[in-house]
């Protein structure tokens, strides 16, 4: 194959076999390093004195620690309402959403209708439109329907999502049939199929996108920001952004603190079920 | 309903004769219950939308009363065409995408090759790399405001003052927050494709004497040919979408020069009330990703090697 390249590169490649792998961990723990900065700089200043915040030098070892910003943002902002608000709204939409496409795809996959391949051809191709160019048209039907300031203003917007049913299809397929036919000659309704073989099966599918979900939801920024028009509405992303403009002049602790407070809870949750999230987005890598 | 239906299709199964036709409408209709929720939400928040947003764009759409909105064909497109608001947010758009979709691809292409070498600590590398991806927008916008403000660490230690009030330097920080952001979703994807990739293949390279650099070439990059397209089109479509980034760090600024398309149509529409026009350049960008769609399809060769 490469009988050329063979005397070029074989003694060069052995003589630098060691300089390689120093090359390869400098390289990746520099990176890893350069990556960790930011989240130190956003714990650091967050336990920061307010001496050290505004010091001239950007300090990143608070060598003098208060829980002063935690402090004023509990008692100045509603940051815990904030907080509940997203928990509820991440929850509903991740029940909603995994509910709501598990059905489709049994459907699409298990029964066999006519016109299903169609519709399955176009909501894979729905996948492709931006949802910006929707952002105008959705946010006059939310609000025709009544639903600007509630959360269903949210939820139902994101509920039908293609790339969930394009990741379950997948998966749902792979169900053997026997399980299947088994049941219905033991009588199990279509229903009762769905519910107790088919979601049981595919816990770990499901528990993935519903990870995905989960986070993706607790992030959301441009759908929130339209639709919850006041502040005891607001998710924490749409709270952190507002703090900057409601507490007057942007106090970088305050800042850095309601930051800590708003990506915590999410990488613990990431720590926890990396491999879950992990295989989550793998699903979506192998979408296309 | 379904109670019902289970007998008759289990007949069905057996002689494969037994009332055909029934079956079929009963299978219809279980088929259509499950996919109806679904349908429904879809068609009024996904494909509806998608309609609504086109004949909107053909009006000149009055905001406090839709049913007043006059149809005049393709005026907003033309007036868009020669918007220079339109084409700064254009060309602003374009340089955003030119600064962060070749560092992510790339970088998170070595990341995975790297970290899938026989590393010591490679699941604290893996946690490192993937984590930013469970941070929402408005942290990364923030926490990286601060960086690069006045008083943060890159003007401290890099210089050029604060970047996000620099004419010149703004867009290059809102693209150094993006590709630190955004790395880690491509990162996780090539990881993954890269350890698709069989043994077998570089045992017989090795056998063959082929250098490393050579097995990346004719084994490692065209293994990986799909995964590294759907890379490359999910980077271009989302930094050409870019919105929360430039919103919270800039608003657009200093004067114009971070204001992308979805900035501007964001401003068009809910400051502006330019319903018509905002869905005109909706569909615009719409068109501008299909292309660039297929065009880095056809150019990477998607599925035909």
């Amino acid at each position: 194959m490469s009988v050329e390249s063979r005397g070029l590169f074989d003694d060069l490649s052995l003589t630098n076999d060691r300089l390689r792998t120093i090359a390869l961990y400098a390289g990746l723990y520099g990176m890893a390093f350069l990556f960790l900065i930011p989240y130190w700089y956003m714990f650091a200043t967050s336990f920061m004195t307010r001496d050290l915040v505004y010091s001239e030098v950007p300090y990143l070892i608070p060598w003098e620690m208060t829980l002063y910003w935690y402090d004023y943002l509990l008692t100045n902002s509603l940051i815990v309402q904030w907080t509940v608000n997203t928990l509820i709204l991440a929850g509903v939409t991740t029940v909603v959403v995994v509910l709501i496409d598990a059905m489709i795809a049994y459907s699409l996959t298990r029964l066999d209708w006519p016109g299903r391949r169609a519709i399955f051809a176009v909501i894979v191709a729905s996948f492709m439109v931006p949802g910006i160019v929707n952002l105008v048209p959705v946010y006059i039907i939310v609000s025709e329907l009544g639903l600007v300031n509630s959360v269903w203003g949210v939820v139902l917007p994101s509920a039908a999502n293609p790339l969930g049913v394009f990741m379950l299809v997948q998966f749902f397929k792979d169900i053997p049939e026997e399980l299947e036919e088994a049941a219905r000659l033991d009588g199990f309704s279509r229903l009762r199929i769905f519910t107790h073989i088919v979601l049981p099966l595919m816990r770990s599918a499901l528990a993935a996108l519903g990870l995905f979900i989960f986070i993706w939801t607790w992030n959301a920024f441009v759908w929130p920001l339209l639709i919850f028009q006041n502040d005891a509405m607001y998710t924490l992303p749409i709270g952190l952004v507002t703090l900057q403009d409601n507490l007057g002049v942007t106090e970088p602790g305050v800042i850095m603190t309601s930051a800590v407070v708003a990506s915590v809870p999410l990488l613990l949750v990431f720590l926890v079920m990396q491999k879950h999230l992990v295989r989550a987005v793998e699903m979506q890598g192998t979408t296309k | 309903m379904a109670q019902a239906t289970q007998q008759t299709d289990a007949n069905a199964d057996e002689s494969g004769l037994v009332d055909l036709s029934q079956s079929w409408v009963r299978e219809l209709i279980a088929g259509g219950t499950f996919a109806l929720p679904y349908l429904l939400i879809a068609g009024t928040f996904l494909f509806g939308p998608l309609l609504l947003a086109l004949y909107m764009s053909l009006h000149d759409w009055n905001a406090l009363d839709p049913a007043q909105s006059q149809f005049i064909g393709f005026e907003n497109y033309q007036v868009l065409l020669s918007d220079p608001d339109f084409w700064n947010a254009l060309r602003n758009t374009v340089y955003f995408v030119v600064l962060t979709v070749p560092p992510i691809v790339v970088g998170s292409l070595f990341l995975a090759l790297g970290v899938n070498r026989d590393v010591k600590g490679q699941w604290l590398l893996r946690t490192i790399f993937f984590s930013p991806y469970v941070l929402t927008v408005a942290v990364v916008g923030l926490l990286w405001t601060e960086i690069f403000s006045a008083s943060g660490l890159v003007p401290y230690y890099v210089g050029g003052g604060n970047w996000l009030t620099s004419h010149s330097l703004a867009m290059p920080a809102i693209a150094i927050a993006t590709i630190w952001w955004q790395l880690a979703f491509n990162f996780i994807i090539l990881l993954a494709a890269r350890q698709n990739v069989s043994d077998r293949l570089y045992e017989a390279a090795k056998l063959d004497g082929a250098s490393t650099w050579r097995m990346m070439r004719d084994i490692t990059i065209p293994q990986m040919q799909n995964p590294l397209i759907f890379v490359v089109i999910v980077t271009f479509v989302g930094s050409f979408q870019v919105f929360g980034q430039p919103f919270i760090m800039t608003n657009g600024g200093p004067s114009f020069s971070t204001t992308t398309i979805v900035l501007y149509l964001y401003d068009t529409a809910f400051t502006g009330r330019q319903f018509g026009y905002a869905a005109a350049v909706g569909y615009v960008l719409f068109m501008i990703l299909i292309a660039v769609s297929a065009t880095s399809y056809y150019f990477l060769g998607g599925d035909n090697r």
